[in-house]
């Protein structure tokens, strides 16, 4: 084989999703009526904000080989906590702040704040108490939906405040400001992981925790950021979250947790961990994203969207077995 | 020190004879097994089944089964177990608990079906609005909504489901679409929301108003699918008017919709009344005493029991919420419990 060759073959290995995602696209927009327009392609990144900043988190712990499965919740946590605090309908205190764009800033401080919370509860027993990282984010799932439940009393917090919502209704070249905001964490995780000692850090813990400690890595003090992150960042999307909505709801985000897990998988993350990238992930989720838009426009029964998904998921995992494959014959 | 120690059993003293009379007023304890509590309705009916039970004498206690047949059925066997004076069922699934109704019931515990009306076993009561009259009530609102604005009955409807997997949505979906039959010019696109998720309610509107621009009504199956619905609309540049919008259960957030003007109709289940007609009978139902057939008047309601296959049942009709009546504090919406107390039926 070729230098030439070799080189087309690994790119094209290396972002096989992205092909994927296209393929999809196109496939859509020629058999589905009134999928191929621009407003349609808006939504399905304005619908992938949250499921998107909700992967980066849970991919950076995936990537550390460990798993953070509370996500979905604290997201659920942190729109609650803005909600109760700055919607003024339901159960909300309409707590009001001058200048108003005050309020922006302290409810993000908030949402990353509670969800950083659950991220250094996390990590501490999964790092310094050596606990598994599926039982204690498997519990923290459940407390921390039950804290929202019990926070909430099973109402909702409804009409956010105007300032807040304003990231929801304002658009920047026909899309919305969540998306910007999801697309901006994707550049700038994508660069930590790929330009900082920490990014690489973090490959290399996933791909060999012994050995990384031997170099001199301080893998502990890494594996808490990387919880913690995964927290706060779960808790930004729970913040786009209740902007989406203009509230929050006690079931608010039910399904995302798969969906992300389904996002990162397909995107190339290993489960091993030491593999992946957050562009791949990000192809993954606007790949869900597209293939809920066509079910909604086809009428399909919502159902299939999970068969859908499950088959994906299958798929990208035998994909990526094929890969490996390949990739040990081209080495 | 004598005198502390005579202190605190005097106060403890007390403290059981304030007790005891509470005890020996209370007429039995009664579970109520709540499909879930992420919901308004369900954690609404839980306080309201609480107040009216406690006016006629009986304790309650609430299992939430989180949405899961299974771990319903768990709850019912261990709830059968410690023999109470009734057991208040609202299903997770119809049919799936009709094994554990019928095992309350040759033990000696009487079984009062709520909100969830299960036809296929024998139950000692049922208090329900009844999910396929929801769809025909909100099957009238549509054809007069439809009306004013085009003149006639026709144009396009969005219907946003619940979970399609809830018996509770694909029964408003039921009744709803049986009503729209004869309108042949109507045309009707339901897609679920799954898992009753507000963001995916939030979606599929912003989806189909793409695809479907001269869209009319959109008609979500529970008012916090609204407020998703109304975000996306917001986030589309309209205006409230520029799409009617229609849902049920009777929310308070949908009754806010409506106050803000982006809400046409809010379908109302008649919560209060259901839970009191459950409380107004419980005396009968744990004596196991014949319900008669008939008119009630429930919390000013006029009410209907029957004698069905599956036993006493008293149906309540629901009402159209619309900004004329927005206010009536009957509607639990408005969260004001009635100041009256219920009496057991003689």
């Amino acid at each position: 084989m070729n230098p030439r060759t070799r080189h087309a073959l690994e790119f094209a290995l290396d972002n096989l999703v992205w092909f994927m995602l296209v393929f999809v696209l196109v496939v859509f927009s020629i058999f589905i009526p009134n999928y191929f327009q621009l407003g349609i392609f808006a939504n399905i990144i304005e619908a992938s904000s949250v499921l998107g900043v909700m992967s980066i988190g849970l991919a950076l712990v995936i990537i550390t080989g460990h798993m953070d499965l509370s996500v979905e919740s604290v997201a659920a946590l942190g729109a609650m906590a803005v909600g109760i605090l700055f919607c003024s309908a339901g159960i909300g205190l309409g707590v009001q702040l001058h200048p108003e764009w005050l309020m922006v800033p302290v409810s993000l401080l908030l949402a990353l704040i509670v969800g950083g919370i659950i991220g250094v509860i996390n990590g501490y027993l999964v790092v310094k108490v050596k606990m598994s990282a599926f039982i204690i984010t498997l519990a923290s799932y459940i407390w921390v939906r039950g804290l929202v439940l019990v926070i909430s009393g099973g109402r909702s917090a409804q009409d956010l405040a105007p300032a807040i919502r304003w990231f929801g209704i304002q658009r920047l070249l026909g899309l919305p400001l969540t998306a910007w905001i999801a697309i901006s964490c994707f550049v700038v995780f994508s660069l930590i992981m790929a330009k900082t000692p920490f990014g690489r850090h973090l490959v290399m813990i996933g791909g060999n925790e012994t050995a990384t400690f031997r170099a001199g890595i301080r893998v502990n003090r890494n594996l808490v950021i990387a919880f913690v992150l995964a927290g706060a960042i779960a808790g930004l999307a729970g913040w786009l979250l209740a902007i989406r909505t203009s509230g929050a709801t006690a079931n608010l985000g039910v399904g995302l947790l798969f969906n992300a897990f389904a996002a990162v998988v397909i995107g190339g993350v290993s489960l091993k961990g030491g593999v992946g990238t957050l562009p791949g992930v990000y192809a993954g989720v606007l790949l869900l994203s597209a293939i809920n838009t066509a079910i909604n426009l086809m009428g399909l029964p919502a159902n299939f969207t999970q068969v859908i998904h499950g088959m994906l998921v299958l798929a990208a995992v035998l994909l990526d077995a094929f890969k490996q494959t390949i990739r040990q014959r081209l080495a | 020190m004598k005198k502390i120690l005579l202190a605190v059993f005097g106060i403890l003293a007390l403290a059981f004879a304030t007790l005891t009379p509470a005890f020996a007023q209370s007429k039995g304890t009664v579970y109520y097994m709540v499909p879930t509590l992420l919901d308004e309705f369900q954690t609404g009916s839980v306080s309201a089944l609480e107040l009216f039970l406690k006016q006629v004498g009986y304790e309650m206690k609430t299992l939430n089964a989180d949405n899961k047949t299974d771990a319903q059925q768990s709850q019912m066997n261990d709830v059968i177990a410690l023999k109470p004076s009734a057991i208040i069922l609202a299903a997770v699934d119809f049919n799936a608990l009709k094994p554990s109704i019928e095992a309350a019931r040759a033990a000696g515990i009487p079984v009062v079906e709520f909100d969830r009306q299960i036809t296929s076993t024998p139950s000692d009561f049922t208090s329900v609005a009844g999910t396929v009259e929801i769809g025909y009530v909100a099957a009238d609102q549509a054809e007069k909504l439809l009306k004013a604005k085009n003149g006639s009955v026709k144009g396009k409807i969005l219907q946003v489901l619940g979970d399609p997997g809830d018996p509770y949505t694909l029964d408003i979906q039921k009744g709803f679409e049986e009503k729209m039959k004869a309108f042949p010019d109507v045309k009707i696109i339901s897609v679920p929301a799954m898992q009753w998720e507000a963001s995916n309610a939030g979606t599929i509107v912003a989806d189909q108003m793409l695809a479907n621009p001269d869209i009319d009504l959109i008609f979500s199956h529970a008012a916090h699918l609204s407020v998703a619905a109304v975000a996306s609309l917001e986030a589309a540049g309209k205006k409230p008017g520029d799409v009617m919008l229609m849902s049920s259960n009777g929310a308070p957030v949908g009754l806010d919709l409506i106050r803000k003007g982006w809400l046409n109709v809010e379908v109302e289940q008649p919560l209060y009344a259901q839970a009191a007609a459950v409380a107004m009978f419980m005396d009968k139902v744990v004596n196991k005493q014949e319900i008669k057939p008939g008119e009630y008047e429930v919390l000013g309601l006029k009410s209907t029991v029957t004698k069905e296959a599956w036993g006493p049942n008293i149906k309540i009709p629901g009402a159209a919420i619309t900004k004329e009546n927005v206010d009536n504090p009957a509607f639990w919406g408005n969260m004001k419990p009635p100041s009256d107390t219920v009496k057991p039926i003689e």
